[in-house]
């Protein structure tokens, strides 16, 4: 019997009736939280248009956005699951599968590269026993290798869960920020001082701001890769 | 490729007083941008005296180079708009600067937002639009943030809305968050997100002007270009284009990154020489070392070697004739101890993760790139390998929908030919296996 030699495919294809990870009785949005998706669509000339803000929403509320999430938000702007999934499936932001508490985004873009991002990836690997892209046993921390973050000047940085940037990374500041996070403590966001106002204005021009950091030297890189 | 020119063009900019970044405390804050900066009174003038084609033709006479890297006048971009029928139209703000290399934006959309808002409106009018949709990438959280804070105050004051300044036109702007992905930058790409589907770009023609979001008028510009209209609108065409290089004329933010002493954006006029960037702007090269080459404007445009930068200056048409392009102003500067192998490895990597995977040149040749760049950088290649790959990009630049695939190939082609001493040295010595006997004849 011959089996024709049919090759299966390269990428594996994925699960189409996949297990709920978000229990039913937990799966809606809230009365404010409709009313939030009715404002998203008034901004734009069409629903559609509202899957972005929508599902950053969801992303907030639930953490990440299995296909019953996904459902949800088609369903709240009156659209069908496809256009949802095809719109989370792009963008690298939204986390299609559970995440850590806290994910740490190494940039390891061109610039960060050359000033050092790979032995921040190293660092962290080593003290949080975990690869790039795996979260550890007790669901706390995620890291990530991730394109550029558009902050080159104060490389090597990095971002934790789509939100605060943390900038001109040593080992004393990767343990303070661990030991932080522990403590569930996220980083404050911190505005980078120009270098011209540096010397014109003598520092940050911002009073409203309480951390301030400024551009540095780079670190000599030891992995370049 | 010796660069004809030369000489600095930027005059005295040692004593150049910024504009998109003045030092005035507090600029960010409504208050502040409108009593110490004339704020807003820019709109007030163009909405009480100009007609919407004068502010086109002074814009276009000004000749703003796009700040988004293409480098075009961007008044006659907006003189591509058709007349106003009863389509709605629209201004899109490219606020996603994902350009490896380039941050300049974010200095703006933190430090002076509401120049980027004044400028906003003035296209808006000047093109008759009804309305702006601000796209900014989300990794921009705590910025996007903060810019609706001042957006919401001038809102309130009415500025921004139905009736503006008490004129008879309306108009809105509309904040709206991307989710990472670098492809949005790109403007029909940007546009497709907008609309709430995926970021694939869409063929040309027909031109946004003519088709663009929901299928309407729509021109797209970038934030430091619209930061710029408010200038030339306060300050007159003449002031403007009398700044910096005479055919790409302004103040720019240099945004400076790598091996040199102070990385940072600064601002100063166009057509700095290269060498003074590095050498009196950021203090010279981290430790004394020397240099090795210059990527001026983000990972898209061909780098440039040591030797190559004498005389070049940071304008478009300089930086072509030496052989590289302006890009997003995004420098970044790299020391003698870099391995441009395994450099372009990490680019390559970076242009196959973005990949839209629209069109199969771009989609498969960027991973072909990366993984013979890799195999090359592990010690694997063969010298016949940088022929493959030169061949390869001649099948990726100019056969896709967007000029992705030209970006990812630029700095292959490039890197490899300028660079060829650090392919050769980590290729394997030859391609036959002649067990120890001399191929002579």
């Amino acid at each position: 019997m011959s089996e024709f030699n049919i090759k299966k495919p390269v990428v594996p294809l994925p699960d189409m009736d996949p297990e709920p990870q978000i229990p039913e009785d937990e799966l809606f949005f809230t009365e404010e939280e409709l009313e939030q998706i009715e404002r998203y669509k008034e901004k734009y000339p069409t629903n559609r248009s509202a899957v972005m803000p929508a599902l950053w929403m969801a992303q907030q509320k639930f953490g990440f956005l299995p296909p019953e999430v996904m459902q949800l938000v088609a369903d709240a702007l009156d659209l069908p699951y496809a256009h949802v999934f095809g719109a989370a499936t792009f963008y690298t932001q939204y986390y299609k599968e559970k995440k850590g508490t806290y994910v740490l985004d190494v940039c390891c873009s061109f610039s960060c590269q050359a000033c050092g991002s790979y032995d921040v990836l190293d660092y962290l690997e080593e003290k949080l026993g975990i690869h790039a892209g795996e979260t550890t046993e007790d669901g706390r921390f995620t890291i990530q290798e991730v394109e550029c973050l558009g902050s080159c000047g104060t490389a090597p940085m990095l971002q934790v869960t789509n939100g605060p940037y943390v900038h001109n990374l040593t080992e004393e500041k990767l343990d303070q920020l661990i030991e932080d996070l522990r403590n569930d403590k996220m980083p404050p966001f911190t505005s980078v001082t120009l270098p011209q106002d540096e010397d014109e204005m003598e520092g940050n021009r911002r009073s409203d701001v309480e951390h301030t950091d400024t551009y540095q030297t780079p670190p000599e890189t030891k992995r370049w890769i | 490729m010796e660069a004809t020119n030369g000489q600095s063009k930027a005059g005295d900019w040692q004593n150049f007083e910024r504009v998109l970044l003045p030092p005035i405390r507090d600029l960010h804050r409504l208050d502040v941008y409108e009593k110490e900066y004339d704020g807003y009174q820019a709109i007030q003038k163009v909405l009480r005296e100009w007609e919407p084609g004068e502010v086109i033709d002074e814009v276009k006479q000004a000749n703003i180079r796009g700040r988004g890297g293409a480098a075009f006048n961007a008044g006659l971009k907006w003189s591509f708009m058709p007349p106003k029928d009863d389509r709605p139209r629209y201004l899109a703000c490219n606020a996603d600067e994902s350009e490896p290399g380039t941050y300049k934006d974010r200095q703006i959309m933190e430090y002076n937002p509401h120049l980027m808002f004044e400028g906003i409106l003035i296209a808006n009018y000047a093109m008759q639009l009804d309305a702006c949709y601000v796209y900014v990438r989300g990794e921009y959280v705590d910025w996007i943030d903060h810019m609706q804070r001042e957006l919401d105050k001038i809102y309130e004051k009415g500025y921004v809305g139905e009736n503006i300044f008490g004129s008879d036109f309306s108009t809105e702007i509309i904040l709206h968050k991307g989710a990472g992905a670098y492809i949005c930058g790109e403007e029909t790409s940007l546009m497709d997100s907008l609309e709430g589907k995926r970021g694939y770009p869409r063929i040309k023609p027909p031109f946004p002007a003519q088709k663009g979001l929901w299928g309407n008028p729509t021109t797209i510009n970038n934030v430091e270009t619209l930061s710029h209209v408010t200038l030339v609108m306060r300050h007159g065409a003449d002031w403007f284009s009398d700044i910096g290089a005479p055919t790409h004329p302004g103040s720019t933010i240099y945004g400076i990154s790598g091996h040199v002493n102070r990385p940072g954006c600064y601002e100063y006029p166009t057509g700095m020489l290269i060498s003074d960037l590095i050498e009196k702007v950021c203090g010279g090269m981290r430790d004394g070392k020397k240099l090795k080459a210059v990527i001026p404007g983000g990972s898209s445009v061909p780098p440039l070697r040591a030797d190559m930068i004498d005389g070049v200056t940071m304008d478009a048409d300089s930086l072509r004739e030496a052989g590289s392009m302006l890009g997003t102003a995004g420098m970044l500067v790299l020391n003698e101890d870099t391995d441009m192998v395994t450099w372009l490895r990490r680019v390559n990597h970076f242009y196959q993760h973005e990949s839209c995977g629209q069109c199969t040149p771009c989609r498969e040749g960027t991973g072909w790139l990366e993984a013979i760049v890799t195999r090359i950088d592990e010690g694997e290649g063969n010298l016949r390998d940088l022929d493959l790959l030169i061949d390869l990009c001649d099948q990726m630049e100019g056969r896709t929908i967007c000029a992705f695939a030209d970006a990812a190939a630029w700095p292959v082609r490039y890197t490899i030919e300028r660079f060829r001493e650090d392919f050769e040295a980590k290729c394997k010595p030859a391609v036959f296996d002649t067990g120890g006997v001399a191929m002579t004849a």
